[in-house]
């Protein structure tokens, strides 16, 4: 990677890049409520998400370049969440989609519910509603691409690589554990 | 199905033959929707699943749940669900415990089915099963502190940002 801190990459090349990236979006789902099955039906004939190069049913994390959070996050199911983001291959994109987890949804006062998954997760866009149409879905996707199509790939690989990040805060909130 | 070939029993006829055989320790018998309704003493609270279950006539082979209630001043009470595969009816068995150190029996040895329900209901209520094989956090990430589902749970997000809504009856009558 010496050479792309060192030289500026030309605009051809970052668009052509850029282009490869946003059309080829395997995604994986992480499907935890009925926002998994409003994906669902995004993926199928109806709505196709695939006519916009997003890939259904990667074989796995470490295949997926966008991972769509489709449903209520516990603090249970948290760090599963984020083992599974950290087992991506970067640049990895996520999508938030639904109330849930954006914020908590209906869940905002619960005590399990993680109250956005974008405590852990860097999250690029957010789609609301509870649970949203597949078109909200596709239209998040067109957005998720617009970005990817302004983005700076040398900026942001040579700003590091994400790392898997320390425990975080709401982990750090918590006492630690107590033997009952 | 099967199920049908002997009647099920009525609640009444359940609740007699629960009193012909523990007498007081039956508190009361109650008919909720066709179901049978019985609270125990909880001294005698496993005998009487074992009856509810053992007997040929009751026959609740079916354990369904087991969840607590929070009385406030009263305590807490413990509610286990069973049913009956032969004989199509329900019994739901009530008992009691202490507020302030709240302890009920288990019923893990005799439904299989009771296990997790009662390790729900513990880290859920803080209701203690004696007697239980395994009783240690079930749903709740293991860091949980407290029992969610006490009335004196304090909510946090609600202590940041009371609740919007009004309690249910009292809306407001904009529709009407």
């Amino acid at each position: 990677m010496g050479l792309m801190e060192s030289v500026p990459m030309p605009q051809p090349v970052k668009f052509i890049l850029n282009w490869g990236r946003r059309y080829s979006l395997w995604v994986m789902n992480f499907g935890l409520a009925c926002c998994a099955i409003e994906f669902i039906a995004a993926s199928t004939s109806k709505h196709d998400f695939i006519r916009y190069g997003v890939i259904p049913f990667a074989h796995g994390p470490r295949q997926a370049d966008l991972l769509v959070v489709a449903g209520t996050v516990t603090d249970k199911m948290a760090p599963a969440l984020k083992r599974v983001y950290d087992q991506m291959p970067d640049p990895k994109y996520v999508i938030s989609y639904g109330s849930c987890s954006n914020c908590g949804g209906p869940y905002w006062d619960s005590y399990s519910v993680t109250k956005g998954v974008d405590q852990f997760v860097p999250t690029d866009v957010y789609v609301p509603g509870c649970p949203p149409r597949p078109e909200a879905l596709l239209h998040g996707i067109i957005k998720l691409q617009e970005k990817i199509g302004q983005e700076d790939i040398q900026e942001k690989w040579t700003r590091g690589l994400t790392v898997p990040a320390a425990p975080t805060e709401r982990a750090a909130d918590t006492a630690p554990v107590t033997p009952s | 199905m099967e199920a049908g070939t002997r009647s099920s029993l009525s609640p009444a006829e359940i609740g007699d033959r629960l009193r012909a055989q523990f007498g007081d320790d039956v508190l009361d018998v109650a008919d909720q929707f066709g179901h049978a309704v019985v609270s125990v003493t909880p001294a005698r609270y496993r005998e009487i699943a074992e009856f509810v279950r053992n007997d040929p006539d009751v026959a609740c082979d079916y354990f369904d749940f087991t969840a607590g209630v929070d009385l406030g001043d009263q305590g807490f009470q413990v509610i286990t669900h069973v049913y009956s595969n032969t004989r199509n009816h329900h019994v739901r068995l009530k008992v009691m415990c202490d507020r302030e150190n709240p302890t009920c029996p288990t019923l893990s040895d005799i439904y299989a089915g009771a296990n997790w329900g009662e390790r729900e209901t513990w880290e859920l209520f803080g209701i203690r099963f004696d007697g239980h094989p395994h009783l240690v956090k079930l749903l709740l990430p293991e860091p949980f502190e407290g029992h969610p589902l006490r009335k004196d749970f304090e909510l946090m997000t609600r202590v940041a940002k009371p609740w919007p809504g009004a309690p249910e009856g009292e809306e407001m009558d904009e529709d009407e």
